[in-house]
């Protein structure tokens, strides 16, 4: 079974060596004369003004906090699509309880208006 | 099996090297960028075992959200990379005797002595056709039901503590709700039409006060 995804490691290991074979051709052949300034960032030729760091919205954690617990959800869909016909009624029915679950969570974050941006 | 034998190794070491690496380096997204490579590596050792979609579900899962979930973090929290730097060189030695003992003791439990080739030897390599979603499938919505549905639950607790903990409503947007626009009906609420009479006309005054020519409005 392993076969199948040796073309895959394969893609892989060429990918790595594209990739970083570019960056070491350019860390070899390049030269490095560093300067304070040079590595200083970029600011339209300023001095920078303040830390790149700028306050964070939490709206942004809420959508990757839901968006994980979706994921988890259809992650465990997977296996029951592929092996629903040999689950029969049981494993229909328990797919359906746990969506139900699930469905009450997403009206409650529906309706609480987690779903609009603003 | 001399290939998958190397292909282990390599993978081992570059799950352990970048383990390392992520309590090690000083900037805290280097960290994480760490973490990456290591699940990568263990999702492909995974797949070793013949566990594909667990391998799948790792990259997609972990690497996509949960990771993405501590880049979150990092962004929000203001890290003062100097006082970290101290502070791993204090605490180094008890952290390295501490590391020490838990390596010890997991090599004690789940080493070659109860979990050897012994007791548990390799499953046969299986068929081309082998399907491991499949299986997975069988065997979780049959035997396992029950840990199943309770999964759901705490998919549960954890949106209803999510939107617990984070939403806030900002009072001062003016947001308008398109469920409500819809409802908007061509009626007389809808446009009005205000006659608003002219105003009388005013002549302005004249510029200059040198002109000597007074007005007389």
């Amino acid at each position: 079974m392993l076969d199948n995804y040796l073309p895959i490691l394969i893609f892989m290991i060429i990918g790595l060596l594209v990739g970083g074979g570019a960056m070491v051709a350019g860390f070899v052949l390049g030269e490095r004369r560093p300067d304070h300034q040079k590595n200083s960032p970029y600011e339209c030729g300023f001095e920078a003004f303040e830390t790149a760091r700028l306050k964070f919205d939490v709206r942004y954690y809420l959508v990757a906090i839901l968006f994980i617990i979706f994921d988890l959800e259809i992650a465990f869909l997977f296996p029951w699509a592929v092996a629903l016909d040999g689950l029969g009624m049981v494993g229909f029915l328990a797919m359906v309880i746990f969506l139900a679950i699930l469905v009450v969570g997403f009206v409650y974050e529906w309706k609480k208006g987690a779903l609009e941006w603003e | 099996m001399g290939f998958e034998k190397f292909l282990f190794y390599v993978l081992a070491a570059t799950l352990i090297a970048a383990a390392g690496m992520v309590v090690t380096r000083r900037n805290p997204v280097h960290a994480v960028l760490f973490l990456v490579v290591a699940f990568f590596s263990s999702a492909m050792l995974w797949m070793l075992l013949e566990a594909e979609f667990l391998a799948i579900s790792l990259v997609l899962v972990y690497v996509g959200a949960v990771l993405v979930l501590f880049l979150f973090v990092i962004m929000m929290l203001d890290v003062d990379i100097a006082t970290l730097k101290a502070q791993f060189i204090r605490h180094l030695p008890l952290a390295l005797v501490v590391g020490v003992i838990m390596l010890v003791e997991i090599f004690l439990v789940v080493g070659p002595g109860n979990f050897g080739g012994e007791s548990f030897p390799n499953p046969a390599p299986q068929g081309p056709d082998y399907n491991n979603t499949r299986e997975l499938g069988l065997l979780l919505y049959s035997s396992y039901l029950y840990p199943f549905e309770i999964a759901a639950v705490i998919l549960l607790v954890a949106i209803v503590a999510a939107i617990r903990l984070t939403l806030r409503h900002r009072p001062d947007t003016k947001y308008l709700d398109p469920s409500k626009q819809v409802y908007v009906r061509k009626g007389p609420d809808r446009v009005q039409l205000i006659r608003v009479p002219p105003e009388p006309r005013r002549v302005p005054p004249t510029a200059t006060p040198t002109s000597g020519v007074e007005d007389e409005a």
